[in-house]
């Protein structure tokens, strides 16, 4: 099997995280919001594969595992926020949910 | 125990006091039981880092690096959790929260703040920087009751997570384009490179800078600051201007003093106009805030620019400069952020100018606390503002970077015009009778009282603090 090119990688890692970009700007709904972040966050993990490949090193995976985990943290207290103000607002519109302005 | 980890102690402690704290919230919920335990942690910890002295300059694995320099930042950041932690009893008391777990967060997101400054290795960068957000997220949306702190909490969730993911992706690349993650070689690598010029490079380092100015709140990456300052409790908002701002400019430090940054031309132009546009955008916009939170998370953006002036200055004194002026802006929001979560009573916080309207005739202690902190950040001689920001002027001038100097002296003349318009709301009359005021906490406002006393001895008597600074943060 013909090695996969580093070029090849950091491509499709940037094409993702442009996806995700693009999705956090347009969408409104704090769950595609998430989403779309988790997105990025899996882009720059998988530029990281693609890196230690180049080298020849674990280091890229290992990185990429303690992304997976930070990642999880990060989603479980979003969504925790997020249900709160679904609680009090009944909507996930995040344009709805904001009262600070100034 | 290796000596390599004995250099770690001060880290390890506050670690084992989040478990600890933990376990006794498990156990039995006891409020001042939680706060005595978190300052034990935190002063053994802070014992710590004067003790492991001897054993510096220690690198701890690939990892970590242990040296005065992280050592002056871990004391800095362990003073304020401490300052933090005693305002939150004060501030928590009054509320009907689950009130132990914020100790918890609490010493965790110190506990990334100080890997933070001992971080030599991108992994230790995310990881540090990550257990300091992800735990900022809970403590600014700690009073789920409130819908603003639940909307700042969210806001600065999303923006912080947007701002690691292009983190993240800087540093792949720059891990793909020299194959190192470490500072030390990583640097070898930039010196050996031909052409630091190429798109990847570029990018890469493009995708970085946003990362690390969403975390400063500079302009452009400001916009959270105002929304986040006001929607946080008080003392979690105090702890974000300080600690959260330290560890991230003590880390960039680091990391452009170990790999040269300033050998990227554009880098140091795209800063310099990073902090021009700081400086005067954040002082500008405060003026025409009626929130005293407001107005201090603008006048933050303003002091993170004052500070970029020195680092694009660069060398020893810079770092002189900005390790001096990070203390004195320390002690001024915590100290502002401190009186804001004392006269709050419980549910909404009194933040509008209209609230501090003749605060000195009812509180005239608190006033005056307040009134030395704001000529603190103004810069007004005798106070220890305007001995740093002296200091930062003079690492302008020494690297001859006069458009810098001329802007941060213009925008610190606008800057007291806002200062001044909320001691002037503080000391006149009212014409209705106030509010009550709450009983306020004794040690929250001794507390204060000592960091007003500081701010004044670091203007007056500034050489032992500088004679500190020049043989611990020097040794980077």
């Amino acid at each position: 099997m013909a090695a996969i090119p580093l070029e090849h990688g950091l491509l499709l890692a940037g094409i993702l995280f442009s996806l995700g970009v693009i999705g956090l700007l347009v969408r409104r709904n704090v769950i595609f919001i998430l989403m779309s972040l988790e997105i990025m966050l899996n882009a720059a993990g998988l530029a990281f594969v693609a890196a230690g490949a180049r080298w020849g090193q674990a280091d890229g995976q290992v990185m990429f595992v303690f992304i997976l985990a930070m990642a999880a943290a990060e989603v479980a207290i979003g969504l925790a926020l997020v249900l709160q103000i679904y609680k009090r607002l009944q909507t996930l519109d995040i344009d709805l949910a904001s009262l600070l302005k100034g | 125990m290796d000596i390599e980890y004995q250099a770690l102690w001060p880290v390890i402690i506050v670690a084992i006091t989040s478990i600890v704290v933990l376990l006794q919230a498990a156990i039995t919920r006891r409020h001042a039981v939680a706060l005595g335990l978190t300052i034990v942690g935190l002063i053994a910890a802070f014992i710590a880092v004067i003790g492991v002295g001897p054993l510096l300059p220690q690198s701890v694995g690939v990892l970590l690096v242990m040296d005065g320099f992280a050592q002056f930042f871990m004391g800095l950041i362990i003073a304020a959790a401490i300052v933090t932690a005693v305002l939150g009893y004060a501030y928590l008391r009054r509320r009907n929260e689950q009130r132990e777990e914020f100790y918890i967060v609490l010493l965790l997101a110190t506990l990334g703040s100080m890997v933070l400054t001992a971080a030599s290795h991108f992994v230790t960068f995310f990881l540090g920087l990550e257990i300091l957000s992800v735990s900022l997220y809970v403590m600014i949306a700690y009073l789920t009751e409130e819908l603003a702190a639940l909307e700042a909490g969210v806001k600065y969730l999303i923006l912080a997570a947007a701002s690691s993911a292009f983190l993240l992706f800087g540093m792949a690349l720059i891990y793909a384009e020299f194959g190192t993650m470490q500072f030390g070689p990583l640097a070898d690598a930039l010196a050996a490179a031909e052409d630091l010029s190429t798109p990847i490079v570029l990018v890469a380092t493009a995708l970085m800078l946003v990362g690390i100015g969403f975390k400063l709140a500079i302009v452009p990456f400001h916009v959270w600051t105002p929304d986040v300052y006001t929607g946080a409790p008080a003392p979690v908002t105090a702890f974000v201007a300080s600690v959260s701002k330290s560890a991230v400019f003590a880390l960039l430090l680091r990391y452009f003093f170990v790999t040269d940054g300033y050998q990227f031309d554009t880098v140091m132009i795209a800063l310099a106009v990073i902090a021009i546009a700081s400086m005067l955008i954040g002082n500008i916009l405060a003026l025409i805030q009626e929130n005293v939170k407001r107005i201090l998370a603008y006048s933050s953006i303003a002091h993170l620019g004052y500070m970029l002036v020195a680092f694009i200055a660069g060398g020893d004194r810079a770092l002189e400069a900005v390790a001096y002026y990070l203390i004195v802006y320390s002690l001024a929001v915590l100290g502002s952020f401190g009186i804001i979560s004392l006269i709050s009573p419980e549910g909404r916080e009194r933040m509008s100018l209209e609230d501090f309207r003749g605060l000195f005739w009812q509180r005239p202690r608190l006033a005056i606390i307040f009134t030395i902190l704001l000529l603190s950040l103004a810069g007004i001689p005798v106070t220890a503002g305007f001995v740093g920001k002296f200091y930062l002027v003079l690492a302008g001038v020494a690297a001859a970077h006069w458009v810098l100097v001329v802007v941060l002296a213009i925008a610190s003349l606008i800057g007291i015009y806002y200062y001044f318009r909320i001691m002037a709301v503080m000391y006149a009359r009212r014409d209705t009778p106030a509010a009550s005021t709450p009983t306020v906490s004794l040690s929250g406002a001794t507390l204060l009282g000592l960091l007003a006393a500081a701010t004044i001895y670091l203007g007056v008597y500034p050489d032992q603090l500088l004679l500190l600074i020049r043989r611990l943060v020097l040794t980077l």
